[in-house]
């Protein structure tokens, strides 16, 4: 038995090497082994400036949140010619396997696998606990960004089921047909505050969507910046009453915290589930919407 | 008694070298955006050093070059430009491979160029005439025992947040069709630094035409000091961000002058542009507060080593010029968006228009000080 013991942790581990490529996510240990396979194409998606010039996993491309993924003029996600251009530069082919990582635990990667859901990319994968445990591990950076060998992939039409509006959002909390998670602070959630502090993005309502449940987004990880297993994921969830048997819309201040928590409850744990980007900066500023404001606070324009 | 008189003449720059090191050991790794702050604490060191020995000080330069003709800190400073274009130029090469699709490199002070900002500048050199230095320079020199320049950064304090207060008014008024100019957006990487160096190398040439003359005891030839800089201006673009002075002592004033509740609420468009960013203080020790206590510490045990360090309190009749001088650098540096060192210096190695307006108004300012000095 004890003899047989290195034999099974062998399997175990070929076991686990062979999954890292299935699941959504993928750890920073399979991503060195790996990072010369040109079937995959590795994206940096960084809020703080100069982070990926100063130092990127080798042969990553760069994306900006600010202004690759989502559109500059008006406030919606990046346009279909847009993104595909971005991405055709960043050497994504058809068959390609894209794998997303960032600073700021992931948010901003997040919603890049969000959005190329919403385009339809089929094989996207965030790398689990992002930039900081790279770095974290010691792991090799590049600071010359290589260009990549453009690639030939062409996106859907973007899909508008795989996103609320908030017209989803006031249905859903009026008549139920979607559980609604919020992933801001309690602070935020319970309209003790309206906006964290020194963020200019912020709304003249305090309070949450009548009905959203509130399981902040960093309940989701581990310390370090890793994902919680899906079994401990589905009872976090489950425990909020978000199980999976109905469809789930998150949203947070912006729409990018959001998109952690839809990866986790889309992608890991496999429920139906829609990203409200327009979040609180769209729903605490709408007129007419059921607003439900737990502490009362009201907003003096201070 | 010999023996006494060395360890006395060892102590201080023994303790300036301790508190660096002490300082190294204990600061975080990083900064909220993942800088290394102990290398920017160290990179602040080796720029004081290198001030405080080659005398980098830009009114000084300019002083010697109006009174005299001596044109050795000229050379100086083209020096620095020079080797600092052409550091910037082998990043750009590898962050911007593609200066033409309209994206501006990372952090990279490329400011933005308008009336307000000349004046700015304008109004710096005019300080630095005024107060005997800039702020770069007065910084080295308390490192030096002149503690003069207390009086003039406490005058750029309060100029900074003069700054603030007229800020939103000359925002709306002008800054806010303000331009920003990368010269390799327009001519590439090598031809924004063939101009760069074709307009630096024929300003040498030009002012190689005054008397040549030896350094001064114990200071390192002003070209020696220049290269030096461009050398340490490239290492911190690549490791930490661009080479400044005045973003912290911008944002002590932003957050003391915000909190007592002088300042207005929102200042229009502040953040979003490149340069000497003077953000609320968040954390006590930011990249830019560690990088100008490095230079001041550097500066003592460079100064004490020397013999350079030659205490020396303000005689109280220079206390208003000091001031005044002070405040008037500080408002310059606060609409310009910073001083010689984060516009002039990293502007014109960046390839950036805004670089050389500064540098051009800047010395104007400080020629019509020297014109209208007191005689």
């Amino acid at each position: 038995m004890i003899k047989s013991l290195p034999f099974i942790s062998a399997l175990a581990f070929i076991a686990g090497a062979a999954s890292a490529t299935e699941g959504p996510l993928v750890t920073t240990e399979w991503l060195e082994a790996n990072l010369d396979d040109p079937s995959i194409a590795l994206i940096e998606v960084s809020v703080n400036p100069g982070v990926f010039e100063r130092g990127h996993i080798p042969g990553a491309t760069n994306l900006a949140w600010h202004s690759d993924l989502v559109d500059p003029v008006r406030r919606d996600i990046a346009s279909r010619a847009q993104l595909e251009g971005l991405l055709r530069a960043a050497g994504v082919n058809e068959d390609s396997t894209v794998v997303l990582y960032g600073d700021t635990n992931n948010w901003f990667a997040a919603w890049g696998a969000w959005v190329l859901d919403v385009y339809g990319v089929e094989d996207v994968k965030l790398l689990d606990g992002g930039r900081a445990l790279w770095e974290a591990e010691g792991r090799p950076l590049a600071s010359s960004p290589v260009p990549a060998t453009p690639g030939d992939i062409t996106l859907a039409e973007a899909d508008p089921t795989l996103r609320a509006r908030i017209g989803d959002v006031v249905a859903a909390s009026d008549g139920g047909g979607a559980v609604l998670v919020d992933i801001r602070s309690n602070d935020e959630y319970a309209g003790r505050i309206i906006a964290p502090e020194g963020l200019k993005e912020t709304a003249i309502r305090a309070g949450h969507v009548p009905g959203a449940v509130n399981v902040p987004w960093a309940q989701a990880v581990q310390e370090d910046g890793r994902f919680k297993s899906p079994e401990e994921l589905r009872a976090l969830y489950a425990e909020a009453g978000v199980d999976g048997s109905k469809p789930i819309i998150t949203y947070c201040r912006i729409g990018e915290r959001s998109s952690h928590t839809w990866f986790a409850l889309s992608r890991i744990l496999g429920y139906e589930v829609r990203n409200y980007d327009g979040s609180w900066t769209e729903y605490g500023n709408a007129v007419g919407v059921p607003v439900a404001n737990p502490a009362g606070t009201v907003w003096t324009g201070l | 008694m010999r023996l006494t008189d060395r360890a006395r003449g060892l102590a201080l720059p023994v303790a300036a070298c301790g508190a660096l090191m002490l300082l190294w050991l204990m600061l975080p790794a990083r900064d909220a955006v993942g800088r290394p702050l102990p290398l920017s604490l160290a990179l602040g060191a080796a720029f004081g050093v290198v001030l405080q020995r080659s005398r980098f000080c830009f009114w000084c330069i300019a002083r010697d070059w109006f009174d005299r003709g001596d044109a050795r800190g000229m050379l100086g400073i083209v020096a620095a430009l020079a080797v600092g274009a052409v550091g910037y130029a082998a990043i750009f090469g590898a962050w911007v491979p593609d200066p033409l699709a309209g994206r501006l490199p990372p952090d990279a002070h490329v400011g933005p160029v308008s009336v307000t900002m000349a004046v700015g500048a304008l109004v710096f050199g005019l300080g630095m005439a005024v107060s005997g230095s800039c702020i770069s320079a007065h910084l080295y020199r308390l490192g030096e025992g002149a503690f003069g320049s207390l009086v003039a950064l406490a005058g750029v304090l309060a100029g900074f947040v003069a700054g603030f207060l007229s800020w939103n008014t000359l925002y709306l008024w002008d800054i806010h069709r303000s331009v920003v100019i990368w010269l390799p957006a327009h001519l590439g990487h090598a031809g924004s630094l063939a101009l760069t160096l074709g307009v630096l190398g024929a300003a040498a040439l030009w002012l190689r035409r005054g008397p040549a003359a030896d350094a001064a005891p114990g200071r390192w030839p002003a070209v020696t000091g220049g290269v030096l800089v461009g050398f340490i201006a490239t290492l911190a673009y690549l490791r930490v961000g661009p080479l400044g002075v005045t973003a912290e002592l911008g944002s002590i004033a932003r957050t003391g002058a915000g909190a007592a509740g002088w300042l207005p609420v929102t200042l229009h468009g502040l953040d979003g542009f490149a340069g000497c960013a003077t953000l609320i203080k968040q954390t006590v020790l930011s990249r830019n507060g560690v990088f100008v206590i490095g230079l001041v510490l550097g500066s003592l045990a460079s100064a004490t080593l020397a013999g350079h360090f030659r205490p020396a309190w303000p005689r109280p009749a220079d206390l208003p010029r000091l001031f005044t001088g002070g405040l008037m650098l500080g408002w310059g540096a606060m609409v310009a968006l910073g001083c010689t060192v984060g516009v002039l210096m990293s502007g014109v190695m960046a390839g950036a228009l805004s670089g050389w307006v500064f540098l051009i108004c800047c010395h104007a300012g400080a020629w019509l000080g020297w014109r209208l000095r007191p005689t």
